[in-house]
């Protein structure tokens, strides 16, 4: 973990354009958190559709996509990454720390919120606030690793990482029982049915298949980009 | 050549003439600007790469329908699984990548690589750039929603389905594609051209969209479910693909479409407010990108 | 002391083969790398800072392999021809990360130093997406400089240069040159070269075609033997008269071109000669000229020498 990078990786994620894309997605779960507490339609049920399927479903997997890619993604794209690569620092710690740096956004924009929307919607019932929220960070922090992954291997990480989160975890995911298994999503809500109180959040992969996935997901993705960001052909514009 | 002592020259005109001959018009360049865009958002007339996305979003796109004609064929069912009005709606997903990966292509490139300017110096203005832009996009959607209505639609007259319930339903349909292809273009290329940047273009095309969906989504099941079906119905206002629906099915008949035909649908004069939000979209779009453009021709 | 040691390296993409069969050291004091574009100059220069590997040959620095050696970098420092750097952040900051990411034990008064060489303070507390090209490329050089290394590669430094701005830079580099640090910057025009290096390697097509002092390369190629082909009023008269003289190799009458082919070994003599002669023994020359003017004859010339 190397801290210049680390400063550098940070400044560049929450520069304007970008903080406001990432910005505004907590937001609008909040809003809608707070609409549904105001009508007083927030209860158990509902909260559990809104962070199961909206923050969970949707909000998680989007912005682990664009922290995921956006920490690696432009310095490649433009060539600004030479500076890091011509430097002493192994290509595990670059990408290590970039990763570090995108979690620690994942959690700000996406876990925090959404433990937030859970205390708002449904208090401190059932666990469910806190069993989404750490589920989020989580499958978040999963989804960071996969995607920064995708950066380092194509300059098309966005829209390749677009069609895996529909083809698998969409279609397949829906259609093809045993892919469930194979789900960031699903095992996001293991940890987050584990975590809840018991029986609260129904889970269809168990934990203790749930949790080594997600760490060997994790751990082969990064080191996946580690290796292949040691190849890195500097190109020419586009 | 002789060798000689004393410098002298001549320049030969060998090459270089002026064109006096006939120039094609404005509508041309327009014509021109159009097609060309539109063969770019496939890939094609450009490196192979390019086309890989397009391509397979596009073959994503027909083989539901190809699927369907098979079902259809082999268990001669009779009645087809889903309207033609119902497939853009199914299909959301695709559509939404195909325009946050393809709108990019079409805008952010040149703003990027400023080579805006090089247009504007023929006789093209700016607003025939985002007229032809736009349209290109908008053709590029239709190309992509129509097809697989028109595979449908073979494939149901193959099955000897009624001829005149087919063919309305299919111009149905494609007049729903239109609509869907006019508001999604005007939102995909008025955010991609706010930024150079192409993967945060993309990335913030489709926030846009699946964010507006979920939120649309969970709030529709919720005011349901608590009994507040017109709280549904408005809520869909807020999302380009529900908006488009439900306005596509208000035109025809709620009851034409075989998925949603049971959701709460604007009847009478609510439709009115779906018609004028599509249009304030188009609108506002085309707006946003002629004040963008404007700005980057004066620049 | 560090030698860059490029042997018999190739580097294709696909089919396009950029580097072809390339043997060259680069050792102290300044070299150009001299070609036109599309030589192969960027991708020579990639090859020696270990950002791609060569498909064939080797690329050592002191011995030791570039390529996936991250170490290297403690003695190589990089001046990429790309101009996008961190724009947010100011000339002190970025090279002040430069100076920490290299694990220097004083990054602060590194980066001061590396400002101060590139006369880059005046600007220091400014954004760099507000400085001009040329002091984001004395940046650039100062983030390069940072770690004292003792190899510079700078990739198309005078690209959009204004003139003040180039002879600053000129003076940097001759500078760096004579502290003994070894030195390789890459351009396409050849007064910038002439200027700077006191030692060039011309690339050609991806294919090393000249290496060595500018002015005997020069004098190389003037004084090569040329094959002039001549048409005049008596041939066999004409080339009687030229193989007496020294200047003249080889003289062969063509019956297919119906000319004279003259191997001429003294251009500068042979030049004045022949139409003294043609005047002395009243001929008339209808055609005179050279037929291995062709990049590829000089090149294959110069490969064999």
């Amino acid at each position: 973990m190397n801290t210049t990078i680390a400063a550098i990786t940070l400044r560049a994620m929450v520069g304007r354009r970008r903080a406001v894309l990432l910005l505004a997605m907590p937001v609008i779960l909040l809003g809608l958190a707070v609409a549904l507490r105001l009508t007083g339609v927030a209860g158990v049920g509902t909260s559990r559709a809104v962070l199961g399927a909206f923050a969970l479903g949707t909000l998680v997997p989007l912005l682990g996509l664009i922290i995921g890619t956006g920490v690696i993604g432009p310095e490649i794209d433009d060539g600004s990454i030479v500076y890091l690569l011509a430097k002493p620092v192994s290509r595990f710690v670059i990408v290590f720390t970039k990763l570090v740096v995108a979690v620690g956004c994942v959690a700000v924009f996406a876990a925090v919120p959404t433990l937030a929307a859970g205390l708002i919607m449904a208090g401190d019932r059932r666990g469910l606030a806190l069993g989404y929220g750490v589920g989020a960070l989580v499958g978040g922090a999963v989804y960071c690793a996969v995607f920064l992954m995708l950066g380092v291997l194509t300059r098309h990480a966005v829209v390749v990482g677009l069609l895996y989160a529909l083809l698998w975890e969409s279609l397949i995911g829906g259609y093809v029982p045993g892919a469930r298994t194979l789900s960031v999503r699903q095992w996001a809500v293991s940890v987050t049915s584990a975590v809840a109180e018991h029986g609260a959040v129904p889970a269809d992969v168990r934990l203790r298949v749930a949790v080594p996935l997600l760490l060997v997901a994790a751990v082969a993705a990064t080191w996946y980009a580690g290796w292949r960001l040691r190849s890195l052909a500097l190109t020419s514009d586009e | 050549m002789p060798p000689s002592d004393q410098p002298s020259g001549v320049i030969h005109d060998i090459g270089y003439r002026g064109y006096d001959g006939a120039r094609l018009g404005r509508g041309y360049l327009v014509r021109s600007l159009f097609s060309h865009s539109l063969r770019g958002a496939y890939g094609l007339g450009r490196p192979a790469r390019s086309k890989v996305m397009p391509a397979l979003l596009f073959g994503a796109m027909a083989l539901p329908a190809l699927i369907m004609v098979v079902v259809m064929v082999i268990t001669k069912a009779g009645i087809l699984p889903m309207d033609y009005v119902d497939y853009i709606p199914v299909t959301f997903y695709l559509i939404s990548i195909f325009l946050a990966a393809q709108s990019p292509q079409l805008v952010s490139r040149d703003l990027r690589f400023r080579v805006v300017p090089l247009y504007l110096s023929r006789p093209v203005s700016y607003a025939d750039y985002v007229l032809a832009k736009y349209a290109a996009m908008a053709a590029a959607l239709l190309i992509l929603t129509a097809t697989p209505m028109l595979i449908i639609y073979v494939g149901a007259l193959l099955t000897e389905l009624p001829f005149w319930a087919q063919t309305k339903g299919l111009l149905r349909g494609l007049a729903g594609a239109l609509l869907f292809a006019a508001v999604l273009a005007g939102i995909g290329l008025a955010i991609a051209s706010a930024t150079p940047r192409r993967g945060f273009g993309v990335a913030a095309i489709i926030s846009s969209i699946l964010v507006s969906h979920a939120v649309v989504s969970s709030v529709q099941g919720i005011a349901i479910g608590t009994g507040h079906p017109t709280v549904a119905m408005y809520a869909a206002l807020f999302t380009p693909f529900y908006l488009v629906n439900s306005l596509q099915l208000w035109l025809f008949n709620p009851r034409v479409s075989l998925l949603f035909g049971s959701m709460p649908m604007p009847q009478g004069w609510q439709g009115a407010a779906f018609a004028a939000v599509a249009l304030a979209i188009v609108a506002g779009s085309a707006s946003f990108l002629l004040l963008r453009y404007r700005r980057v021709s004066a620049s | 002391m560090s030698v860059i040691s490029i042997e018999r390296a190739s580097r294709w993409f696909g089919n396009v083969v950029a580097v072809n069969d390339v043997s060259m050291t680069i050792g102290p004091g300044v070299t150009g790398l001299l070609g036109p574009n599309g030589a192969g100059k960027s991708t020579l220069i990639h090859l020696m800072g270990g950002f791609l590997a060569p498909s064939a040959g080797t690329v050592t620095l002191d011995g030791a392999l570039v390529w996936h050696n991250v170490d290297v970098y403690r003695r190589v420092g990089l001046v990429p021809e790309r101009e996008a750097m961190y724009d947010f952040l100011t000339g002190w900051q970025f090279t002040l990360a430069n100076a920490r990411l290299h694990g220097l034990a004083d990054p602060e008064a590194a980066a001061t130093r590396a400002l101060q060489t590139v006369e880059m303070t005046f600007a220091q507390d400014r954004r760099l997406d507000t400085y001009s090209k040329g002091m984001k490329q004395r940046v650039k050089m100062a983030a390069a400089l940072v770690h004292d290394p003792a190899v510079l590669l700078l990739d198309e430094p005078f690209n959009g240069m204004d003139p003040r701005q180039r002879l600053h830079l000129i003076d940097l580099i001759r500078r760096m040159g004579a502290d003994g640090r070894t030195v390789l910057f890459s351009s396409h025009i050849l007064e910038e070269v002439e200027q700077v290096a006191s030692h060039i390697e011309v690339v050609v097509a991806g294919r090393h075609a000249a290496s060595g002092d500018f002015r005997a390369i020069r004098r190389l190629m003037i004084d090569r033997p040329h094959v002039f082909l001549i048409r005049s009023s008596d041939d066999r008269r004409l080339a009687a008269a030229l193989i007496a003289d020294g200047s003249t190799a080889a003289v062969e009458l063509d019956g297919r071109e119906r000319a004279l082919r003259v191997h001429a070994v003294d251009f500068q003599r042979f030049v004045l000669l022949l139409p003294r002669l043609a005047r002395e023994h009243r001929l008339r020359l209808y055609m005179v000229s050279p037929s291995d003017e062709s990049l590829e004859s000089v090149f294959s010339y110069l490969v064999a020498s």
